[in-house]
């Protein structure tokens, strides 16, 4: 195991402000809860309105926003008034208050699973909020309450196309978040524990040395067969290209989306932003080594963003690069093709493991 | 031959006289009534499809073109214009005359699949009502409409109301059981995938569709009607621009320059046949482009790369036809007898303008080709999907790229060759494959094809003495065709046959005119692809159409 981890963020200010009691407890543990929350908004707030038009652009020869502020960034709070200013419609025969509750949840379960995700430290601050043994356990639960949230969007809207959205986001999720946790759990073998801390802590020893560069034993290094089949079926699990199939504007028309606006549309949108963040995030932690890299350990949350901008601008590039799949063929390769992988490669690390350990 | 023994199936080839073709049909001609780009033969009214047959099966004439209705002062009128697929220029008119009291008159449904849509049209606008149609329902207008617009009584003053009624799932009940439903789905009008204002009624069984019934008329805009209020010599060649909008005005323009030009004896220079030969491949060039974009927008979503690289080409072509014309969509370029004006001055600057595109052309045709037709993805959506048989594309009257995907050999600038094709040296594309992947490749390939031909036109146009380069003919102010003469003409445009029927009666204006439009026929195919595939492959198929919707509604 690598070094022991920093203490956690809530800890750190009980520690710091010498918060007394259960109540010092719960009032840190609700600060750093929002501090985290913030910096989660502030990425997709980044991300929604501007970095993913000009990324976009990028691969298409545009230019994108860039008339207001440098760069155009002040696109970001003039989207902000304007989104939230739009008057929110409700249609007819929509179900509630179930139509109502699902743009809320999808957000919050992704917002969730940051909860257990260690992003890193700035300074002395450790900004990792809980560290409990089934912390991997936790974080797929919490990022796969989304589907219920897309199936209740589609299902409550009274309407065809959100319908044909809703049902297609639960064959996907069926299809692909098997497959996921059996490749992660290939990874718990090789850890030896479901707490996040131990399973990123794993990643910390070196690998091989090369060239005087010290390679970690970062899991993707060690096991690459496992992590391109993760990467795949969490482009799968966020709903990106080539797997956007729940939305498909161009045939159910942004499924469970279509009749939301104004507000409830926000928070749709901002919640498929916080879970491609709360992917890459999965990703960094359990293959890339979570916030580690190069440097002193008090700048790793640099670490942190660009892992998972980078897993951002992965999603992007998809998304300008790759054809859809259809339904059927998602279903196929999933339980078809990436189960059985996906066992193979459990079992597989198992029996590896066995041996040498 | 075939002259000893007319009554076997031969293979179509054989070209007839008249004559022969009236002896084949024996009694069912009634009378002759030529048209000046084929043999007319009058039948009474209860005998299209034995008419139909014979000239089908026996004749070998298995492309019903177009159906042109009409009204006359003393009977209505249909006209039946067939060709052969293996040449086009073996044409003949069938026409069938109907009571003026009781429009009834046999449907050729039966033996032309394709005269389901044409017959309803007859019936929505001109009123004549046929028997053993299958469907026989107003196409273009709205049900509830009073009158027929194109015939003599009707009432422009009329106040008319189109009702919104319920869409009903035409399947609710005989495909109930126990364990499964159909969902009735209304696909547009307003819908990313539709291109345009084009509503399906799609029957859903879970993700599959059971039945699709495409239903047009939205963005009618009575093109027949404004041509035939026109004259001829300059107030109808603005509105060809209209019909396929997306950048192929000039071969638009070129069919109406075609059966006018024909229609009133007018030579156009060769040195304008140039100009048209390589201004209506660069508008080729345009309107495949954009198919492919929006191709590449059905499959891989609305943020794919590939649609902004296709939108950059065609922009470039886009520039040099502006150079050309003045315009960018609505050329309105070509006259009677030839163009408007000659290539723009600097004439060295346009040529190497165009000779930078047509150098860079390769390079972008390769880069779709890496970004979509060799992605496995794609090809898994695309290949043995939206399968239209070669005898199904005939049946249905498909034609250009649509039935040159079927493996469909048909090409109306080489069949039947008109302006400066036949001069130059270039080949037409067939794919085998039947499917919504050959219907792309065609058109990639034809983006080819055409650069090659413009290529060949700029070269001629460069060496082309100054004292030579006539663009126009002598044409009268005033046409004024004779009495009673008919024509239809078609040309190869970028969706297909695109063909003009009109009958002159004398005056400075069309009595009649009928456009033949190869969307309205290909569109037609669509549940022939659709049914029995899952919903992104009608979307698929339906792109893969290429359809312009100002030109399916006119």
């Amino acid at each position: 195991m690598g070094t022991a981890p920093a203490q956690l963020f809530p800890e750190f200010l009980v520690d710091t402000f010498g918060l007394p009691g259960v109540l010092g407890e719960v009032v840190a543990s609700l600060v750093g809860a929002a501090v985290v929350a913030n910096i989660i908004l502030a990425f997709s707030g980044v991300a929604g309105p501007w970095a993913k038009r000009k990324i976009t652009a990028a691969f298409t020869d545009r230019i994108a926003v860039d008339r207001i502020g440098p760069y155009g960034l002040l696109i970001i709070p003039a989207a902000a008034v304007q989104l939230l200013a739009k008057e929110l419609i409700i249609p007819e025969g929509v179900d509630r208050p179930t139509w109502d509750i699902a743009p809320i949840l999808l957000p919050a379960s992704a917002m969730l699973g940051f909860s257990v995700i260690p992003m890193g430290q700035i300074g002395p601050l450790n900004l990792h909020l809980a560290d409990p043994e089934v912390g991997l356990a936790l974080v797929f639960a919490f990022a796969s309450i989304a589907s219920v949230s897309l199936v209740m969007a589609g299902y409550a809207s009274n309407n065809k196309y959100s319908l044909l959205g809703g049902l297609r986001a639960v064959a996907q999720n069926l299809a692909y978040e098997i497959p996921l946790i059996v490749t992660a759990m290939s990874v718990v073998i090789f850890a030896g524990t479901l707490q996040i801390s131990g399973v990123v802590g794993a990643q910390t020893e070196t690998l091989v040395t090369i060239a005087g560069f010290d390679i970690p034993a970062w899991y993707a290094f060690v096991n690459p067969f496992a992590f391109v089949l993760f990467l795949t079926a969490n482009m799968a699990e966020i709903g990106r290209n080539p797997f956007d199939i729940p939305e498909a504007p161009t045939e159910i028309v942004a499924g469970y989306q279509t009749e939301y606006s104004s507000a409830y549309f926000v928070l749709f949108y901002l919640g498929e932003f916080v879970h491609i963040f709360l992917g890459g995030a999965i990703l960094s932690v359990v293959f890339l080594g979570g916030a580690s890299g190069p440097g002193p350990e008090s700048i790793s949350f640099i670490w942190f963003v660009v892992k998972v901008w980078g897993f951002f601008l992965f999603t992007q590039w998809a998304r300008a690069a790759i054809p859809r799949v259809r339904i059927d063929q998602l279903i196929e390769i999933g339980w078809k093709g990436m189960l059985v992988l996906s066992f193979a490669n459990l079992v597989l690390t198992a029996v590896i493991v066995g041996v040498i350990a | 031959m075939s002259l000893e023994r007319p009554d076997t199936v031969d293979d179509g080839a054989v070209e007839r006289t008249p004559d022969e073709l009236e002896a084949l049909l024996g009694d069912l001609v009634v009378d002759r009534d030529d048209h000046l780009n084929a043999p007319g033969f009058v039948i009474r009214p209860d005998t299209v499809q034995e008419t139909l047959s014979i000239l089908k099966e026996q004749a070998g004439y298995d492309h019903l073109s177009v159906v042109s209705a009409q009204e006359y002062e003393n009977r209505y009128e249909s006209i039946y214009h067939l060709k052969k697929f293996d040449d086009p220029t073996q044409e003949v008119s069938v026409v069938v005359p109907a009571d003026k009291d009781d429009p009834v008159s046999e449907s050729a449904e039966p033996v032309f699949r394709t005269a389901d849509w044409h017959e309803r049209e007859a019936y929505d606008l001109i009123g004549i009502e046929y028997d053993d149609h299958p469907d026989l329902r107003r196409i273009l207008l709205p049900e509830t409409w009073q009158g027929h617009p194109l015939s003599m009584d009707y009432d422009l003053d009329r106040p008319q109301i189109a009702t919104l009624p319920e869409h009903a799932n035409p399947l609710e009940d005989h495909h109930k059981d126990a364990e499964s439903d159909t969902m009735f789905l209304n696909i547009g009008p307003h819908h990313p995938a539709t291109h345009g204002v084009l509503h399906l009624k799609t029957t859903l069984d879970g993700e599959q569709v059971v039945d699709v019934e495409p239903d047009i008329g939205y963005l009618h805009r009575s093109e027949e009607q404004m041509a035939q209020s026109g004259t001829y010599r300059h107030q109808i060649m603005p509105y060809p621009d209209r019909w396929d909008y997306i950048s192929a005005g000039l071969l638009n323009e070129w069919a109406y320059a075609r059966a006018a030009e024909d229609l009133a004896d007018i030579e156009v220079p060769e040195y304008a046949q140039v100009i048209r030969t390589m201004g209506a491949e660069m508008c080729r060039i345009a309107a495949h482009m954009l198919a492919l974009a929006t191709f590449a927008l059905d499959i891989n979503g609305d943020f794919t790369a590939t649609f902004m690289y296709a939108i950059n080409d065609r922009e470039r072509v886009q520039n040099l036809l502006e150079d050309l014309t003045g315009q960018r969509l609505m050329f309105n370029y070509f006259r009677l007898g030839g163009v408007v004006w000659d290539l723009p001055e600097p004439r060295e600057e346009f040529f190497s303008k165009t000779r930078d595109f047509l150098d860079q052309l390769p390079e972008s045709v390769e880069e779709y080709h890496n970004l979509i037709t060799s992605n496995e993805v794609f090809q898994m959506r695309t290949i043995d999907t939206g399968v239209l048989p070669p005898e199904v594309a005939k049946n249905y009257g498909a034609t250009g790229p649509v039935a040159r995907g079927s493996g469909v050999d048909y090409d109306l600038r080489r069949d039947d060759p008109y302006g400066y094709y036949d001069e130059l040296d270039w080949d037409v594309v067939t794919e085998e494959g039947c499917d919504n992947f050959s219907r792309l490749l065609v058109r990639m390939r034809e983006v080819e094809e055409s650069a090659k031909i413009i290529g060949q036109c700029v070269d001629l146009l460069e060496d082309w003495p100054e004292d030579e380069r006539n663009i126009q003919a002598n044409v009268p102010r005033t046409l004024r065709p004779d009495d009673d003469t008919e024509i239809y003409r078609a040309v190869e445009g970028a969706k297909g046959e695109l063909g003009i029927y009109i009958r002159a009666d004398g005056t400075d204006k069309p009595a009649r005119f009928k456009i033949r439009s190869p969307c309205f026929s290909n569109l037609q195919t669509l549940p022939e692809m659709a049914n029995g595939e899952y919903i992104p492959d009608v979307v698929a198929a339906l792109g893969s159409l290429d359809i312009v919707l100002g030109e399916v509604d006119r």
